[in-house]
């Protein structure tokens, strides 16, 4: 399966992405501008002469919607099979619950590798994401946390997260 | 002029740009129309400013950031990459468009250094008016749009050659052609330079405090002109490399982003400056001459952009929306014009047409063009009903 992603410098003016989508058959062209804005064209069809819609994007706009797209706010389910995929290791990213005890305590303090195995890797938190996660760094409300471990160790991971305990 | 004179131009630049941009049509021809207006020649019913030392001044700062800012934009591997379907295209533009632009010449000045400037100035259509209209009427996603802009830089590098001469040519026909010579040595130096020094100049501005950047390129800028105009060459190509030299720096963007607002300003004015000296009087003489050129250039640039796009691959309608986006003429058809008001070789009379035609010329087909390229695809499909 590969998709038709094609990249075509448009001088002057800055790099254009055209994509044929292969469910409707419609064709979406991303330009990036010199100076960053970045235009959507939506069309119907593929071989439409009128865009159905454009999208102005500002460059923070764009890259949010980038995030989106890739999934690194929510997975969609065919990221999930693909994970799958992969065998018995995955990555998954796990919102913190609200109620969570966690929320407050260090990585060091929560032990969650000691404890299950899963290991955190990096934070989702606006506005900075936490890349490389480290022991002192504190779990806080409406984190998401990027994991790595082995399918099995899951449900006692989500279980210690949402109820704990985490005391010494 | 005066500060309070230059408060109200500007003002009224602004105002008249703004005016402008609602009803979609690029400010050039606006800047141009308020010259026009207030200068000193025909009509004077609101001759406010005089041309002087000052507004010269302002409008050759005006030509060189003008020239910097495109030769930031365009390098010659950007014309590499773009491929074979753009060198065809450029080509088939150049070989119409010039040879038209040389009948029109030759028609008003004779076999003569005028006539060449003038069919230099008839084959350049505006980058500027053009983008703005594919921006506008959201053409940026259109496959043929590719071959549109390939065309445009295919002929900003082409007349970069021209702009290397036109201030300075026209004497005997060996003086010229060694003034050409020299032209094209100066462009492949700097080309040559822009590889080398690329390195070394990242280095210097990279480890240069922000306060002096500015300086710094701004002394690159205006020593570059000053050294083809010592060279015997326009200073407008030596602003041009100036940026070619830095399109490849890292720099680049940071440059662009300081000096963008500065470029706009001046841009503004010269453009004003240059509305100030076209005397419609001259229009008895030249009215025939631009509204032939006006007819070829329909001819030359639709016809030659559909060649190019045929012969490219496109489909007929998308043919149509090449050439109509090539009709506009700007920027580079004024600066050939200023240039030649310089060029001491050539006579008063031949000046005062080429500045009037300029003016005159640009102002009709900035218009019609971006009225054509508006209306592109309903011409297009009217004329082919059946998509092939």
């Amino acid at each position: 399966m590969t998709t038709e992603l094609r990249e075509t410098r448009l001088p002057g003016v800055g790099v254009k992405y055209t994509l044929m989508c292969r469910g409707r058959g419609q064709r979406l062209a991303v330009i990036l501008h010199n100076d960053g804005t970045r235009e959507i064209y939506v069309f119907g069809r593929a071989t439409d002469e009128e865009p159905a819609a454009v999208v102005e994007l500002d460059d923070d706009e764009a890259r949010q919607l980038g995030a989106v797209l890739g999934g690194a706010y929510e997975r969609p389910k065919i990221v999930e099979e693909l994970e799958m995929a992969l065998g018995e290791l995955a990555i998954e990213w796990i919102p913190v619950p609200q109620e969570s005890p966690a929320i407050g305590k260090t990585l060091a303090e929560a032990a969650f590798r000691q404890r299950t195995g899963i290991t955190i890797i990096a934070i989702l938190r606006e506005p900075e994401p936490v890349a490389g996660a480290q022991p002192e760094d504190v779990i806080e409300e409406g984190d998401t946390l990027v994991t790595v471990g082995k399918l099995g160790q899951y449900p006692a991971f989500r279980k210690l997260l949402a109820q704990g305990p985490f005391d010494g | 002029m005066t500060l309070g004179q230059l408060a109200v131009t500007v003002a009224l630049l602004g105002g008249l740009g703004l005016v402008a941009s609602r009803f979609g049509l690029s400010a050039i021809p606006a800047y141009l129309l308020a010259g026009l207006l207030l200068g000193p020649n025909a009509p004077e019913a609101l001759s406010l400013i005089q041309p002087s030392e000052v507004t010269e001044f302002v409008a050759e700062l005006g030509v060189v950031f003008l020239l910097f800012f495109l030769g930031l934009e365009f390098t010659f591997d950007r014309l590499v990459r773009s491929g074979r379907r753009t060198v065809l295209g450029g080509s088939i533009d150049l070989l119409a468009n010039a040879g038209l632009g040389l009948i029109v010449g030759v028609a008003a000045f004779g076999l003569s250094f005028g006539a060449l400037v003038l069919a230099a100035a008839v084959y350049i259509s505006s980058s500027a008016v053009a983008i703005k209209g594919l921006i506008d009427f959201r053409r940026l996603a259109d496959e043929e749009t590719d071959l549109v802009l390939g065309i445009l830089l295919f002929e900003d590098l082409a007349i970069a050659l021209v702009l290397g001469f036109a201030a300075t040519g026209g004497g005997s026909g060996a003086e010229t052609v060694g003034i050409a010579a020299k032209a094209v040595a100066f462009i492949a130096l700097s080309l040559a330079a822009s590889r080398m020094l690329a390195r070394p100049i990242d280095r210097l501005l990279t480890r240069m405090p922000r306060e002096f950047f500015l300086l710094f390129v701004f002394a690159l800028v205006v020593g570059m002109s000053a050294t083809a105009h010592e060279l015997g060459l326009s200073e407008a190509i030596g602003a041009l490399m100036a940026g070619v030299v830095l399109s490849d720096t890292g720099a680049r963007e940071e440059i662009e982003e300081r000096f963008f607002s500065m470029r706009d300003l001046f841009a503004a004015l010269f453009f004003f400056v240059f509305g100030l000296t076209i005397d419609l009087g001259a229009v008895d003489s030249i009215g025939w001459i631009v509204a032939l050129a006006v007819a070829l250039t329909l001819v030359g640039k639709l016809g030659g952009g559909y060649a190019a796009g045929r012969v490219g691959g496109y489909t007929r309608r998308q043919s149509i929306n090449v050439g109509a986006a090539l009709v506009a003429h700007g920027e580079f058809t004024i600066v050939l014009a200023q240039l030649a008001r310089g060029n001491p070789k050539l006579s008063g009379d031949v000046k005062a047409d080429l500045t009037a035609f300029a003016g005159l010329y640009v102002l009709a087909t900035a218009t019609l063009g971006v009225v054509l390229m508006k209306e592109s695809r309903r011409i297009g499909r009217l004329l082919f009903p059946v998509t092939t």
